[in-house]
Order: C-alpha cells, then structure tokens, then sequence
C-alpha cells in the first residue's frame, strides 16, 4: 500500500526507526519535531499527507493541542497518536482532542504498521464508497479531497486539462473558474459565503468586494446551466452566497 | 485539566479553612462579651477557642501543602513514564526491526550504536533515580578524600561537552588566581562528579541551541571554594529561585513549552553539597537572563 505519511516525534531515534520501518513498508514518510513544525506543514502549506503518526510528549505545544488545533482548522487527516502515556484517562483525553487510533508506547511494531495500514485502508474506503455514490453529500466530516475528473448530472470537468463537457459542448475554463467550481464542488450541498470563496480560492483576506465573484458565477452558469437565467446547480443563497447541488432534484 | 481541579480544590480548602476560622473567632468573641465578670469560664473559653482557631489554620496549610505535593509527584510521575519509556521503547523497536528486515551489515551497526545509547541513557535515569534515593538515607557513608577542584571541574565539562556533542567553546572554565596552588575539597569524588554534571547538564538544558557557559573556580577566603557554572539560558523567576532546590519541583512555564526533566537533579545537588558540609544557591536576573548556580564548599583541612 502507498501513502505519504507524516511522523511528529522528537525522540531521534523513535523518528529514526520509525521513519525507516515505513519507508520499508513502501511509505513516503516524513518527520517533525515538533508540533509547530507539523501545523505548519499542515494547515500554511496545505502538504498532502495521508496519515498523522503523532506523538504526545513534544517539545512547545503537546500532541493534544495540536490535534485539537488541526480538527478546529477542519483538517481531518487520520490521526494516529502514539504515547508513553497510557493510562484509560490519556487514551480518553487522546480521541477526544481527534485522534483516530492512539497506541502506548512501547508499541509492538507489526500491530503499529498494521493500524497504520487499517486507518490508510479506511480512508481509501471512504473515497471509493464516495466517488460510488456521485458526491455524497452527506460526507460532513470527510477531508476536502483532490480530483482531477468529477463527473456530474451530464457533465464532466477535468480540473487538470481545464476542460469542461456539458450539453454535448466543450468548454475551457480559466484557471480562476476552475479553482472557484473545484471549491463548490468540494462542499456540494453546503452553502458557501462569497468571503469564503475569496479567502479559500482567491486567497484574499482584505474586505475586497466580494461582488467581484458575481462575475465568475454567470460565466460559470453559462458554461453549466440550461438556463442561465434558472440555475440548477449553482445556486444562489440570498445575502450570503451560493450553493452547488451536483444532481438537482427533478421538477425543481 | 487536572491543574485547574488542584487549583480548585486549593482555593475551597483555603475559603473553607478562613470561613471556620472567622465563626470560631466570632463565637469567641461574644463569648468573651457574655461571660466577661466571671474569670474562670473567660478564660477557659479563650483557650479553647483560641486552640480551635490554631488547629484550622494549621490543618488547612497542611492541606494545601499536602496537594501541591501531590501535584509535584503527579508531574515527576509523567516525567519518569517518559524517560523511562522512550529508550525502552527505542530499543524494542530496533530489536523488531532487526528481527524482521533484511539489513545491510552498516545499517545494523548504526541500529546496535542507537541501541547502545538508548541503555546509556535509560542508565542514567535510573541512577539518578536512586542516587536520589540515596543521598535521603541518613545513614549512607560518604566515602570522603582529599579530591582535587581543578581534574574533578575539567572531568565534568569534558563529559558534558562529550554528551551533549557540543564544542569546544559552548562550556569555558577557569580556575581562579594562582594555578600553582592546588585546590582540593574534602569529599566523596564520585558524588561531586554527580553535582557538577547535574548542574552542568541543566545548563545545556535550559540553554539555547547554542549554550554559552562558563564553569569558573573562586576561593572567597582560605576556607571556601566555589564553583560557579552561568549559563544563557531561559533564567528562573526570582520567587522560584530557592524552590528549585525542591524534590520534584519543576518551574511551570508558561506558553506550555516544557523541558523534559525529573526534577531531581537540583535536589540531588543541594543535598549532596549539604552533606558535605557546603551550600548551593542560583541567581538569575530573571527570565531569559540565564542562571548562575554556585556550588559552595569548604577546602580540604588537613
């Protein structure tokens, strides 16, 4: 199994062995020092990693505040926590900060590398079981993921050609209309405030006028909609955005 | 968590002890008020109430000292779980590992040198844990000589140096005025050794990455000799600069960045410097200023 995966541990020779063990496994595997580092990589950089092994006991801010800081930041990477600590009032202290699995130490090696690979496996599970069901849109709580191909209703995007098919036509989009559908589509269903959009999408934090984003939504509607004019999938919320509804009920 | 149920449990120990105080102190009052002609009752009365109030006071500082300890065993029982894990832990899994992978011959020389070090490391633990058991007993022999100051400081900042893989620069020392005369202490050598290298080790600890200390060797008068180790360290607070000498007492930072430690090694260095007739003291100038610990003995009288 493949997975990129990063190791918060500031115990050389913890990090060290483990490191190697993964990467034997076939695992691109990274290490931090600490909880800063590992928050930075995270939540600034955006880095894609599949699997947190994290360890409690960490120099500045403890494993704890950094899961609670990643689950409040809505990143719900899987989350291992590996500690010295093992006690029932640790373990219980250690899901309820996020954690998904929390192993003492000292942790036997095959069960850690297998959990490891339970809590990948799950995870590969969750994004087949989702792309199955169209965009299920009950997938609160599951980690905005990347595609490059989303298919929908009759249409087809291909973010990394930054083509569009619809109605037997094919669109270019810019790459700003690209990014701005990526992220409605990444919330179907939900409503997405127009300072959102600014913020995740243009990266804007300034209060810019967010009508500016009216723009990029009719041409969006154009490229889209049957009917500009009587949207089906990007739909208007009054005085706070817009929502994407992917399969639009019939007679609407 | 557990820190804001202490302090809470402190707080109602002490308002509950002020309030029982104040209505012991009230009913003696009107007592005094009732009875005041007659002598006998007045002043039995005074006694009583006045031992009444003695006792709540007492109990309730006993109290409260009582769950500072507690606290202060909790956090050296977190520390120990720690140091005592994470090499174990360590080695189990370079164990596991060789056990189970094909390695080239370099590999499994690097992985025997981490595990060589990890049982270093969890050997000092335990030595400190019973070095700090042991210099408690009152009985325990000190295994006294004539020990040389200037080898005994040189030892140590080679083996600090050498542990801590810092350079040269990062620990000076000097021995003060005459190099010809010779130093010496009254004193069991391998204690000393341990006071200096606890001392020393805190300095590189509570440093930054780059520590620059200096170890220096005074006489104030022909009867003492000092050692003063000054690092550039975070410093200590002024109102935590004699508890640090504690048992298990660790400064809490603030901000959550805490140094990993057992809260032994000043306590094992006061005691041992006491027992040798000596005293020990830090001095900061606060906070991120560094600390100055003088280790105080007197010289060897033949």
């Amino acid at each position: 199994m493949t997975g990129h995966i990063l190791v918060v541990e500031d115990e050389e020779h913890l990090a060290r062995g483990l490191k190697f063990n993964l990467e034997a496994e076939g695992y691109k595997t990274e290490v931090a020092g600490d909880g800063e580092t590992a928050l930075e990589l995270l939540l600034k950089e955006r880095a894609a990693f599949d699997l947190l092994v994290l360890d409690v006991m960490l120099p500045g801010k403890d494993g704890f505040a950094v899961a609670t800081e990643l689950r409040d930041a809505n990143h719900y990477i899987p989350l291992l926590m590996l500690t010295a600590r093992g006690r029932p009032e640790d373990v219980l202290k250690g899901f309820a900060a996020g954690a998904d699995d929390y192993l003492p130490k000292p942790f036997d090696l095959n069960i850690l590398l297998a959990r490891i690979q339970s809590l990948l496996r799950r995870k590969e599970w969750s994004r087949v079981q989702e792309s199955e069901s169209g965009a299920a849109e009950e997938k609160r709580g599951e980690a905005p993921r990347e595609f490059d191909v989303y298919a929908f209703a009759d249409k087809q995007v291909d973010f990394a050609t930054l083509e569009l098919r619809a109605h037997g036509k094919m669109y270019r989009l810019t790459l700003m209309e690209a990014e701005l559908l990526r992220h409605l589509i990444r919330n179907s269903g939900k409503v997405v405030s127009r300072k959102q959009i600014l913020e995740e999408v243009w990266g804007l934090h300034e209060d810019t006028d967010t009508r500016a984003i009216d723009n990029f939504i009719v041409r969006l509607r154009k490229y889209l909609e049957k009917d500009p004019a009587k949207p089906q999938h990007v739909l208007t919320v009054r005085g706070v955005g817009y929502r994407f509804v992917p399969t639009p009920a019939s007679g609407n | 968590m557990r820190i804001t149920s202490r302090k809470k449990t402190i707080a109602f120990a002490v308002t509950l002890g002020v309030l029982v105080a104040a209505v012991a102190l009230v009913l003696n009052i009107s007592w005094i008020v009732l009875n005041w002609r007659e002598v006998v009752p007045l002043v039995l009365g005074v006694l009583f109430f006045g031992f009444i109030i003695a006792g709540v006071i007492l109990n309730t500082i006993f109290l409260v000292r009582e769950v500072r300890r507690n606290e202060q065993q909790d956090s050296f029982l977190n520390a120990m779980t720690h140091e005592l894990k994470t090499p174990i832990t360590s080695i189990r899994l370079y164990l596991e590992t060789l056990q189970q992978r094909q390695l080239d011959e370099a590999q499994r020389r690097e992985f025997y040198q981490v595990m060589l070090d990890d049982t270093q490391r969890l050997m000092g633990t335990v030595e400190q844990v019973l070095r700090a058991a042991r210099v408690t007993q009152k009985n325990a022999v000190l295994n006294k000589t004539e020990v040389d100051v200037g080898p005994l400081v040189q030892d140590a900042v080679e083996l600090a140096r050498l542990r801590h893989h810092l350079p040269g620069e990062a620990i000076a020392w000097e021995l003060d005025g005459r190099p010809a005369e010779r130093l010496t202490v009254a004193g069991d050598r391998e204690e000393l050794a341990a006071v200096l290298s606890n001392v020393l080790n805190n300095a590189v600890k509570y440093s930054p990455k780059e520590p620059r200390i200096r170890v220096e060797v005074v006489t104030p008068d022909l009867e003492r000799v000092q050692i003063k180790v000054q690092d550039n360290g975070i410093g200590i607070p002024r109102g935590e600069l004699k508890r640090v000498f504690k048992r298990f007492y660790r400064v809490m930072t603030p901000g959550s960045t805490q140094v990993k430690g057992s809260g032994l090694g000043l306590f094992i260095v006061r005691t041992i410097t006491q027992r040798h007739g000596g005293r020990t003291w830090a001095e900061s100038e606060g906070a991120g200023k560094g600390t100055t610990v003088t280790i105080e003995l007197p010289r060897y009288q033949p």
